[in-house]
């Protein structure tokens, strides 16, 4: 067993964190208070490349491993949540099955650009009847032409109103739950797409979440991206675990940026005449801080080992999103503990890290949803 | 044009440090960082090499192997070479010392201009820059503000005195230390960081340069650390008490005077 980092990884960790910590840290807050997308960061920070992490050195990207681009994860949101769901819509679910299925034209004209932060991306799978329960899709998309005819609303779209192409999941037909199921391109300026409501969140707030709308969209047969009709869910399967562990990843970040407030906090306020982290009942705080992140931690980063080693990590991706973001939830709250009625006020981080983590607990599956998954899948049928 | 920058790994300003029970050595949390002054050293010799073409900029180090960490940062940001001096078993404290072993590695390497931050932030002695200066017998400039390296023989500097500017020409080669507004350091590109990642730097042991080991044993060193000590803690801060702000104002008065004694 070897758990370190490599040298390469290490390094890659120490810089990404010292990036986010000149870039984005210094930004989190008016991002927070804002609610806008931040143009200028945005610009700044892709512009450095970290947009290909994930895609092939011959594509521009940087081959990244996955304990890599959980590191990656990890430290955008550690710097601001709210920024790293934007950024990391363009890096994975945003772009892949256009690296997937894309056809070369389709690859220059939307990957590559959103490779370097040039084009927004996103991809909808939600509507306001259905999340987990993808096989309740009522987006449709019907052969028309050399095309598709798309109709349906999409809901709580991560970048969807800023977005200039999205992957949107649709049915042949919805009668046939999950086996009719397609991935198709959608590029902004299409006649009948446009966007509705932008969603006003309790946080994660920057990214820009809301409704887009297809309204008899039609799209050439090459904006299909699969090759295979009706096989939507099982490219979805692709990324699957990627995405939860990610999830997992992202909450570990948030994790950290609220203990090591509660860290700063526990060393400098003084009650009683002493600093507060030497009373045992704030100690035992940081122990079981630190326990359960150290955990959190373990189970992310074995599950990327897994997934880059080709194992089998479907149950692993789960549980490491689902106990991370339990330990991140955790880890708020004793934040607004230890910092005491400073953490109730708008004017201190605390409630910024309270807000975000919430979020966490429904990108990549309720724990309602993936707790019965993994049920399911160990005790079978009987 | 070969451009050398010398830097240092130095403990990061948030890293936990104690003095171990010895009294004269440290226990460092393992946080490590590229000196801050040295930062703006290698941002300028990458905006030379960018300008012209025909430049290379060498970074190098003695120190600790973990030191190599802060090499990579360097090629991260765009230096095409590095080098670890690797101080193991040496003696690498004593400035006088570290000055002998950088001037060697410059004098073996070739040079036309040296970059180095103007002090470290560790020990913050100052005096690495204008040593190794004077062991190559090259003109030396500390703390500059500008630097416009115009047809490769000379150099022009803005350096901060006291109340103004000084601008003067300098004849290459030179050593010139760098400091806070010389430039913007820039963050790592991803190329820059994947090439860093796979950049294999040498890890040199410095007797080869030509120093006798005498000069660089830890015994040879002119300065021992005979102890350390924290900051005296602040006194609490103390309320004074009074029925009214007449009262109250006479109290200070009467604590700065007899207690304070500034008044």
């Amino acid at each position: 067993m070897n758990f370190a980092l490599t040298e390469g990884q290490e390094f890659f960790r120490k810089t990404i964190a010292d990036t986010v910590d000149r870039m984005i840290v210094p930004k989190a807050r008016e991002i927070d208070e804002k609610d806008e997308f931040p143009w200028e960061l945005w610009k700044d920070f892709t512009g450095l490349g970290y947009l290909g992490l994930r895609y092939p050195e011959q594509d521009g990207g940087m081959n990244a491993d996955k304990v890599m681009c959980m590191i990656f994860y990890e430290e955008v949101a550690r710097g601001s949540v709210g920024f790293a769901q934007s950024v990391i819509m363009n890096i994975l679910m945003g772009t892949y099955f256009l690296f997937r299925f894309g056809s070369d034209e389709i690859q220059k004209r939307c990957l590559y650009p959103a490779m370097k932060g040039e084009k927004i991306a996103t991809m909808c799978f939600t509507e306001d009847q259905s999340g987990s329960d993808l096989g309740a899709t009522r987006t449709t998309a019907v052969k028309d032409g050399d095309g598709w005819r798309i109709n349906g609303t999409k809901m709580w779209i991560t970048n969807g109103p800023i977005c200039d192409f999205c992957t949107v999941l649709a049915t042949t037909d919805p009668g046939k739950g999950l086996k009719a199921l397609n991935f198709y391109l959608v590029e902004k300026g299409t006649p009948g797409f446009s966007t509705g409501q932008v969603i006003e969140k309790l946080g994660c707030r920057g990214t820009v979440t809301g409704e887009l709308v297809f309204d008899n969209v039609w799209v050439p047969n090459e904006n299909l991206l699969g090759s295979e009709l009706g096989k939507g869910v099982v490219y979805v399967g692709e990324i699957l675990d990627e995405v939860r562990l990610m999830t997992g990843a992202m909450a570990l970040g948030v994790a950290r940026g609220a203990y090591a407030e509660a860290l700063e906090f526990a060393r400098k306020r003084i009650a009683f005449g002493q600093p507060i982290g030497k009373f045992q009942l704030v100690r035992e705080k940081f122990a079981e801080m630190d326990m359960l992140m150290n955990a959190a931690r373990l189970m992310v980063y074995y599950g990327a080992w897994l997934l880059e080693a080709g194992g089998e990590s479907r149950l692993i991706a789960a549980e490491a999103k689902m106990y991370a973001t339990e330990v991140c939830l955790k880890v708020v709250d004793e934040l607004t503990r230890i910092y005491g009625a400073n953490a109730f006020a708008y004017e201190y981080n605390p409630q910024r890290y309270f807000r975000d983590a919430r979020f966490l607990l429904y990108g990549g599956g309720t724990h309602e949803v993936l707790k019965d998954f993994i049920g399911r899948t160990i005790v079978g049928k009987v | 044009m070969n451009i050398i920058v010398f830097l240092k790994q130095v403990a990061d300003t948030e890293a936990r440090i104690f003095i171990k029970s010895d009294q004269n050595s440290l226990e460092i949390e393992n946080k490590y960082n590229m000196n801050f002054f040295d930062e703006f050293a290698v941002e300028e010799a990458i905006k030379i090499k960018e300008k012209s073409k025909d430049a290379q900029v060498t970074v190098c180090t003695y120190g600790p192997k973990r030191a190599i960490e802060a090499l990579r940062t360097a090629i991260a940001m765009g230096a095409d070479k590095a080098v670890l001096l690797n101080s193991d078993g040496l003696e690498c404290d004593d400035s006088l010392t570290v000055s002998k072993v950088l001037a060697a590695f410059a004098k073996n390497e070739g040079l036309d201009l040296i970059l180095c931050g103007r002090q470290a932030i560790d020990d913050e002695s100052a005096s690495i820059g204008g040593m190794v200066a004077e062991f190559l017998g090259v003109p030396h400039v500390s703390a500059i503000l500008s630097l416009d390296v115009t047809d490769g023989k000379t150099a022009r500097v803005e350096s901060e005195v006291e109340g103004g500017k000084e601008r003067v020409e300098v004849h290459l080669p030179a050593l010139l230390t760098t400091q806070k507004g010389l430039n913007t350091p820039r963050v790592p590109l991803i190329t820059g960081v994947m090439k860093a990642m796979k950049a294999v730097i040498p890890d040199v042991d410095p007797t080869i340069l030509g120093l006798p080991r005498e000069e660089i044993d830890p015994s040879a060193a002119g300065i021992r650390v005979l102890s350390y000590e924290t900051p005296q803690q602040r006194p609490p801060v103390k309320i004074l008490e009074g029925e009214t702000p007449a009262e109250k104002v006479q109290g200070l008065i009467k604590a700065l005077k007899e207690q304070a004694k500034v008044l």
